[in-house]
């Protein structure tokens, strides 16, 4: 069951953790992907925060496009279709996958980890992109950004932090949008991953007995929360959500009770579906075989 | 990285920010409506403040830019480009409709609820006329003007066949069988933008304005260079008409006038296109007279700005008030025209306040988006239960009266009912006739079966509530929300008619978040005098006043240089009655003692109003 919250002018919000729900809601045709900001102080902050990733005369970023945006859909199919080269793609990445796998078999490394993984997925888009501490930590800005306590925020915008950051993961991203979503906010997931599977290896002679494909289940990790809004109220299965709900999704929550089902993370199969749902497991799993390789090789 | 609205940005002034709170509070507490005159008619400037700073949306142009020609500088292009010298795209025709609601705001339904729930259900059980309810406060010719006034503002288009629209119908429709689709009902798509789409339109659709947005007058004029050449003589800058001081008719449009814009014509549009067309010739001999040397082209140019400014003046100062009923309202609109006349607020306010002096002659100003009609501005003005079904044509001269059917005095029919019947006759009937009141229940129903040229055959009810879903315009409810009022809770919170929220709870399941707007601004319980829906005035509030603001020529080149100074007295000098009695003398005792020449006239002989 959602748990809901109305706190009048403050806050409306729904918390959906059951797996079930979790998709119904998300499907729902009162249920929009862009905030309006009413319901309560805390709902017009949160969605203030957003608006930086939807600017009203810009570009808006893919994963705050909604449902019936014909760009969306064709983005998405597009992209899909470019990630499907799964094979290829890995290949134009294998030196960002090796020096993963070093990272994930407890070597040293000279840079940070993220930015190794910045620019594996930079990479997939255009060959080219280097990313540096300086993108990175402006992909940090950004993730913070989302999170941050009001003080923070406010920190980070009046500073310039914020803007600066924007500037350089689109810079960065040659005005592709799908690609400062993946550098800037998606990459992050596979950060945990990573760190997730580093501290599996230290475990004994976890790194020859797991198998990439068992790895890849256990470091998994989907976003922990993604936002929605009811625009109009409405029975949604079992639940009322009324009108101007702040509906956070706890997607991760909600995959661990499907912990076997990898597309889970990803929205497989859902109007939403991350471009990246076949990509991503088979870039994982090859992190862990190159741990794997790196630690027979070395030994 | 982004240009917010095309580079326009709202200033929000000091005073307007304490106005802003102090009506917060005293809103808690008491409605606008409910308010002495004053504040009332403050505390609506300070909705239209808050209008202007959040309810402007840029939804890009969809147009070229278009070329310069002489005279642009000086007078309204035909098309509407370069009334914004900077911005010379803007409200041209063929640019596209704005939007009063944040875009993500504005999106249809998806397929599967588009059409729930039925739209020829509605149109049947909450729309459908049993009786005619008159509005007994105005006269018809009041419905004719806004429908003349919206044919200035904007159209869609004309509808083409492709991918219609297919409403199901029940067991027991009266809907002729062999204009069924699968026993559907079809309807066909507002004619689609093409143009292409910015990335931050997101999921909103957009659609282009056919006639120029702005305030000039292209019903008339036309919203092209072809067209103003074609209703023009050609001579001293006059409209043609023919031997008998009336309109040609158009080749291409059977049984209509040829003028700047002539669909869904009926004698109510032919009377106000005479008219004006009559005041256009008018004032070119006024004109000549003081300026022999002016050829054809800057006589006919300078008049239309004219008379453009006179229709602009009667809608604000006569025919809204007429229709609004109300004390604040009545003082604001004529202070929107001419400010509040009093010195010492002038003196305070200095002269560049809008209050003090009015829009007109106050500096152009865009606010926060570049000026274009909006959808939702289409949308609160679908007001076609002012059309009665039936009218009783008067002569001015013998007692009597002739009982006539609308179907019978529009299309084709129109000006064949024109000349048997005459101009001064027919204005004298509009005089004396009432339209219908803007209400559930009392749609025409000849626009519920209408044959229309070229098209299927029309319901128009079930059309006007599927064109603001295809759109996407909010329902009724979160419109309510997105204007600044309260939402609804139930059914019986919008109306009070009788049997009404018993029936819409019905047809709309029990949610009140998917009722029509239309529905609910013809449902909707009414403030004091008001002949439309609260809910529908906001954008009114906002949409008016920058029809004038938003446009040159009525703001910084609203001067003698442009409109010579005796183009300022005519307009000053001019109303509704004046223009009515100066081309039509015999209507004198028809209006004599009749303060607003849109409320209901004497009936002279015979029978007079019947007790409705
Ligand atoms: C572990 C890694 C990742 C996970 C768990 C993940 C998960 C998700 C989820 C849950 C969504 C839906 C969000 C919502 O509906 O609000 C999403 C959307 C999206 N993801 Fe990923 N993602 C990952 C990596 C990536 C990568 C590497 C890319 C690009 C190469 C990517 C591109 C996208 C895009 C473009 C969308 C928006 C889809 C749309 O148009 O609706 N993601 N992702
Ligand atoms: C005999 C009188 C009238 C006739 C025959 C008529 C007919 C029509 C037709 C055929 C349409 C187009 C429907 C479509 O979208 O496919 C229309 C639209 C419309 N009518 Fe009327 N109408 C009449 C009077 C009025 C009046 C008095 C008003 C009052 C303001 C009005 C306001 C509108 C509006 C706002 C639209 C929408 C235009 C657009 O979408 O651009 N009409 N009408
Ligand atoms: C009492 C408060 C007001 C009410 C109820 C009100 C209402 C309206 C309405 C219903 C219209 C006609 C709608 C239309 O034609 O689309 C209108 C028009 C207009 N209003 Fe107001 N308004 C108010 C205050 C003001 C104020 C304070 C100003 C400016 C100082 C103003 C300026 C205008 C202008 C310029 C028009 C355009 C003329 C017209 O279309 O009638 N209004 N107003």
């Amino acid at each position: 069951m959602a748990l809901i919250i109305t706190i009048p002018g403050l806050v409306r919000l729904a918390l959906v953790r059951n797996p079930d729900e979790l998709l119904r809601v998300n499907d729902a045709a009162v249920v929009t992907r862009s905030l309006s900001g009413r319901g309560g102080l805390f709902n017009r902050s949160v969605a203030a925060k957003l608006t930086v990733f939807r600017a009203p005369d810009g570009d808006i970023w893919p994963a705050f496009r909604d449902r019936h945006d014909p760009l969306r859909a064709a983005h998405q199919a597009s992209l899909e279709s470019a990630l499907s080269k799964i094979d290829a793609l890995l290949q134009q990445i294998a030196p960002e996958i090796t020096e993963l796998g070093n990272y994930v078999g407890g070597r040293r490394a000279h840079r940070s980890m993220g930015v190794v993984v910045q620019q594996a997925v930079g990479r997939l888009f255009f060959p080219d992109y280097l990313a540096s501490e300086e993108s990175y930590a402006a992909a940090r800005t950004l993730q913070a950004w989302s999170s941050a306590w009001p003080l923070r925020a406010a920190w980070l915008r009046r500073s310039g932090a914020l803007k600066a950051a924007l500037d350089r993961i689109q810079t960065a991203s040659r005005g592709n949008m799908a690609c400062a979503h993946a550098t800037a906010l998606a990459m992050n997931n596979i950060v945990k991953s990573i760190e997730l599977m580093r501290e599996l290896a230290l475990h004994g002679d976890n790194l020859a007995k797991i198998e990439p494909k068992d790895a890849l289940l256990r470091t998994l990790r989907a976003p922990a929360r993604v936002v929605r809004e009811t625009r109009d109220g409405d029975f949604i299965g079992l639940i009322r959500l009324r009108s101007r709900t702040l509906v956070l999704l706890a997607v991760e929550n909600a995959r661990q009770q499907r912990a076997s089902d990898p597309g889970f993370a990803f929205f497989a199969g859902a109007w939403n579906q991350c471009p990246a749902h076949g990509l991503v497991p088979a870039l994982l799993s090859n992190v862990w075989q190159a741990a794997r390789t790196r630690a027979t090789a070395g030994a | 990285m982004s240009r917010e609205n095309d580079g326009f940005v709202f200033h929000r002034g000091l005073l307007q920010a304490v106005l802003d709170v102090a009506f917060r509070v005293i809103n808690f507490f008491v409605r606008w409506d409910h308010l002495p005159t004053l504040l009332g008619s403050a505390n609506l400037s300070v909705f239209r403040e808050r209008l202007r700073e959040h309810n402007l949306r840029h939804t890009g142009y969809g147009t070229t830019p278009p070329g310069w020609s002489t005279g642009n500088d000086r007078w309204r292009s035909a098309d509407g480009s370069f009334n914004s010298l900077d911005h010379p795209r803007m409200g041209m025709a063929g640019a596209r409709f704005g939007r009063n609601f944040p875009l993500p705001e504005c999106v249809p339904d998806s397929v599967d609820d588009l059409l729930e729930p039925s739209p020829r259900v509605i149109s049947m059980e909450l729309l459908a006329r049993d009786t005619f309810i008159p509005a007994t406060s105005l006269n018809l010719l009041a419905a004719a003007w806004i429908q003349f006034e919206t044919h200035n503002w904007f159209s869609h288009g004309v509808p083409e066949p492709e991918n219609e629209f297919k409403i199901p119908l029940k067991t027991g429709d009266t809907w002729p069988e062999d204009e069924r689709v699968d026993g559907c009902m079809k309807i066909r798509r507002t004619v689609p933008d093409r143009t292409p789409r910015e990335p931050w339109l997101g999921a909103t659709p957009t659609f282009r304005n056919l006639n120029s947005h702005w305030w000039d007058a292209g019903q008339i004029y036309g919203s092209d260079r072809d067209r103003q050449m074609q209703i023009r003589s050609k001579a001293d800058g006059k409209i043609e008409v023919g031997s008998d001081g009336m309109l040609p008719a158009d080749p291409a449009h059977p049984g209509a006038d040829l003028t700047g814009f002539n669909d869904n014509w009926w004698v109510g549009l032919s009377l106000l296109h005479n008219l004006f067309a009559r005041e256009h010739n008018v004032i070119c001999d006024g004109l000549k007279t003081r300026y022999p040397t002016w050829n054809d082209e800057e006589l006919f140019q300078r008049a239309r700005l004219i008379n453009a400014a006179l229709i602009a003046k009667i809608h604000t100062i006569e025919w809204t008030p007429g229709i609004l009923g109300h004390p604040a309202l009545d003082f604001s609109m004529r202070a929107n025209w001419s400010g509040i006349p009093c010195r010492v607020l002038r003196a305070v306010l200095g002269e560049n306040s809008e209050a003090a002096y009015g829009i007109i002659r106050s500096p152009t100003d865009q606010h926060s988006a570049p000026y274009a009609m909006t959808e939702e501005f289409t949308a609160v003005y679908r007001l076609h239960p002012l059309i009665p079904d039936d009218m009783d044509v008067r002569r001015i001269d013998a007692a009597g009266v002739e009982h006539c059917k609308l179907v019978d005095m529009q299309g084709r029919a129109t000006r064949k009912f024109m000349e048997t019947h005459g101009f001064v006759d027919l204005l004298y009937s509009f005089g004396t006739a009432h339209p219908g009141a803007i209400r559930l229940h009392n749609y025409p129903n000849f626009l519920r079966q209408f044959e229309k040229d070229g098209q299927p055959l029309l319901d128009m009810a079930a059309i006007d509530i599927v064109r603001d879903r295809e759109r996407g315009v909010p329902r009724y409810n979160r419109f309510r929300e997105l204007v600044g009022k309260q939402r609804v809770k139930t059914f019986e919170e919008i109306t009070s008619i009788p049997g009404a929220a018993k029936k819409m709870r019905a047809i709309y399941k029990g949610d009140v978040d998917r009722v029509d707007l239309m529905v609910g601004l013809l449902a909707e319980d009414l403030p004091d005098g008001f002949g439309f829906s609260d809910s529908a005035f906001r954008i009114f509030i906002l949409m008016a006043s920058r029809r004038l603001k938003s446009d040159r020529f009525f703001t910084d080149d609203y001067r003698a240089e442009i409109y010579t100074d005796f183009g300022l007295d005519w307009i000053q000098n001019n109303g509704m009655k004046s223009v009515l009695l100066r081309h039509v003398p015999q209507l004198g005792p028809a209006l004599e003692g009749v303060n607003n020449a849109f409320a209901p006239w004497n009936v002279l002989r015979g029978s007079a109003w019947p007790s409705s």
